[in-house]
């Protein structure tokens, strides 16, 4: 092994082991039981795709994201596709009980002619539907080694390991009746030839070095539909392995069934899925964001560690006029790199991320979010979204941070930054919703109301605007809905551990780099200047001079803003506005550091600048009609 | 003659013919299910359709559904 920090692995020196699946299949599980040591997780090269890694045997295991096929229709199978096209031996898990659906994967990667092993997984849940599988027959119809295995209780493990070796592939496949199609002179592996009669573009264009194609059209070698003959043709043979190698007897549906039919059913699941968003609500909302967090920052921090690093470094500084500025960066109360700043990510983020990724977890495990998403995709389809943008909307009443990242899971390009800049706008995260909740009660409830009606007139008119003015469509919902299952702690542990890190690892230098440049401008006075510049539009919306602080405070964090009303003498009308504006108002830093991470510069700018436009305007508009 | 999928009950089972859509008509080819008789499992009004075949559920957004023609099937197997 190389002792390099980073790149973890030599690439040229090692053999490349991928592990290849359909989404679900214990893919992660058979992982995670081979793994000797160092599991890395990062993403892969230009996308937000997560991509795991670790060392087996002297060479380098790798988790591909779970996809049905390798093309390219989406940015899952584009990375999946890479990493097959440059592994060594394939380790292809498949879901015993969901034979018909897995094999088309298995028939393409063995036409590809990349070495294989099959993990059959699941092989419990397989007897208990009463699904009969003969591993030989399916071995020799494959012609590859097939290991029965039970990965989430290590059961063939060793046997996986074992065969390894014996990983091959056979020497000729039926579709190689469509490579002569291709052109004589084109250099290509056996790989990339299935994958160029599949009209796979990516592949097209790199095997002819981005030569550019005279027509300008799609750079494809074959005629256009053959893609479908090959599926077709793949298909069939898909269909005669399971009627070789599986019996099937019909068994009574399983309590896994059952929930599943009662959630997709309005009348059951609404109330079933209103409970789980109470749930998690109170657990990341309530439990996590106030008093946990509350905790952190009063007691921990508060108390205990900012006066401690004060004095300590207080006590290193020399006593001199040039230690000032230095003195202010390290320890100013508005976002001191050593105390603040380190308050923020430990006592703040920390624990909401952690919460976060194990709700998340849980979810993903028990197979809950597709069939959320089914339930809302109609409400969502109104505003250019699909129902599997409902996960950043709930999350983001959690925290708004956390629910940009899982903007990730939500489909097109169009979509995530439909969804990234609603949640930036309209949507409270909880530390400020409870101190708003507080001004409000004192109003009275009818304020409120009134409160919940402007945002969610606000979310749906932004969304509209946004869905009329963005180019393109979007995407249509096609989800497949896993089985439901009781997820296990140890699986739910290690995602969030590997997530919590691979999170922190990318969020603490930008948000150090951050505080620092606001620290800076607040020494030299940017900070004061920038409250006077702001008198026009605190007039606009018929405030005091003073509501300049509250918004200054909202630049940074949301709650800040929330908290600084408190202070304000003001009636309930103007009480009303201004925590209308709050709200409406910019993302916080943290959140607007990950907006920045995960979109794009014009974009990032374009939401906080719309954030301006929309408090103001609203606010401006109540107060006209109050 | 062929029918909309989008008006397809729960409990029916029928043939996927037509399918306008490239990408997602491969995507349905690769699962299988063009393969023959696929069953409805649920319908919610004006949304989502939830199709079952071996066992894999797929759910499909109201759109999609209504410019995919179907003919009505005999459950086989």
């Amino acid at each position: 092994m190389s002792c390099h920090d980073h790149g973890s692995v030599d690439i040229e020196s090692e053999e490349t082991i991928a592990l290849v699946g359909c989404p679900n299949v214990g893919k992660s599980v058979v992982f995670n039981a081979l793994a000797e040591r160092y599991v890395d997780v990062s993403n892969y090269p230009g996308t937000t795709v997560d991509v795991t890694e670790a060392a087996f045997e002297g060479a380098k295991l790798t988790d591909t994201p779970g996809v049905y096929g390798v093309s390219s229709f989406d940015e899952e199978e584009r990375i999946t596709r890479d990493i097959v096209l440059d592994a060594d031996i394939v380790i292809n898990v498949v879901d015993a009980t969901r034979l018909d659906r897995d094999l088309f994967l298995t028939l393409q990667l063995l036409d590809m002619g990349i070495p294989t092993v099959v993990a059959l997984n699941m092989m419990d849940e397989a007897d208990a539907d009463g699904t009969d599988i003969d591993v030989e027959a399916l071995e020799a119809v494959l012609g590859v080694p097939v290991v029965p295995t039970v990965a989430v209780d290590g059961t063939g493990i060793d046997r996986l390991r074992e065969r390894l070796p014996e990983a091959a592939a056979p020497d000729s496949t039926p579709i190689e009746q469509w490579f002569e199609d291709l052109p004589d002179d084109v250099d290509a592996t056996r790989a990339e030839k299935t994958l160029l009669v599949e009209e796979d573009e990516p592949t097209a264009a790199r095997v002819t070095d981005g030569e550019i194609v005279a027509d300008g059209g799609a750079l494809t070698f074959v005629e256009a539909g053959q893609r479908e003959d090959v599926y077709t043709h793949r298909r069939r043979r898909v269909e005669d392995a399971v009627a070789d190698a599986v019996a099937r007897q019909d068994r009574e549906s399983s309590w896994a069934d059952r929930l599943s039919d009662y959630m997709l059913n309005p009348l059951t699941g609404t109330p079933i899925a209103l409970a789980a968003l109470a749930a998690i609500y109170y657990l990341i909302g309530d439990l996590v964001a106030q008093r946990l967090v509350d905790f952190m920052e009063v007691t921990v921090f508060g108390t205990y560690y900012n006066p401690a690093v004060e004095s300590f470094v207080r006590s290193l500084l020399p006593n001199a006029s040039w230690v000032e500025p230095i003195e202010f960066v390290l320890l100013n109360d508005n976002l001191g790199l050593l105390t603040i700043t380190v308050q923020y990510l430990v006592g703040v983020l920390l624990p909401l991320v952690v919460a976060f990724y194990l709700v998340i977890s849980v979810m993903e495990d028990a197979g809950v979010l597709p069939r959320l998403a089914v339930l809302t995709d109609r409400g969502l389809n109104r505003i250019g979204l699909n129902g599997r943008a409902i996960v950043p909307m709930i999350v983001g009443v959690g925290c708004v941070t956390m629910a940009v990242i899982t903007t990730r899971m939500v489909g097109s390009r169009r979509e995530r930054l439909i969804s990234t800049a609603l949640l930036g706008l309209a949507i409270p995260c909880s530390a400020q919703l409870g101190i708003i909740m507080g001004l409000l009660a004192g109003l009275g409830v009818i304020w409120w109301f009134g409160y919940v009606g402007v945002l969610l007139v606000v979310f749906g008119v932004a969304g509209l605007f946004l869905d009329r003015t963005l180019p393109g469509d979007s995407t249509a919902l096609v989800t497949e809905l896993p089985r439901m299952r009781i997820p296990r702690p140890g699986n739910i542990l290690r995602k969030t551990y590997n997530r919590t890190k691979m999170f922190l690892r990318e969020a603490v230098p930008l948000f150090a780099v951050t505080a620092l440049v606001i620290s800076v401008l607040d020494y030299v006075g940017g900070l004061g200047l920038l409250e006077r510049g702001l008198m026009p539009v605190t007039a606009l919306v018929g405030l005091p001079q003073e509501f300049g602080r509250v918004l200054i405070l909202g630049l940074i964090r949301r709650d800040f803003a929330a908290a600084g009303m408190t202070d304000l003498a003001l009636g309930p009308a103007e009480m009303f506005i201004g925590l209308v504006v709050i709200t409406l108002f910019v993302p916080c830093i943290l959140a607007m550091t990950m907006i920045l991470k995960e979109r794009d510069a014009k974009s990032a700018l374009a939401m906080w600048l719309g954030s301006w436009v929309a408090a103001f305007g609203v606010g401006g508009l109540l107060a006209v009609i109050l | 003659m062929s029918d909309m999928l989008a008006d397809t009950t729960p409990g029916e089972t029928v043939v996927v013919e037509h399918v306008p859509d490239d990408g997602v008509r491969a995507r349905l080819l690769r699962l299988g299910f063009l393969d023959g008789a696929v069953e409805c499992r649920h319908r919610l009004r004006k949304g989502p359709i939830v199709l079952r075949r071996n066992g894999t559920e797929l759910a499909l957004g109201a759109d999609l559904a209504r410019e995919i023609e179907v003919t009505p099937g005999e459950s086989e197997r």
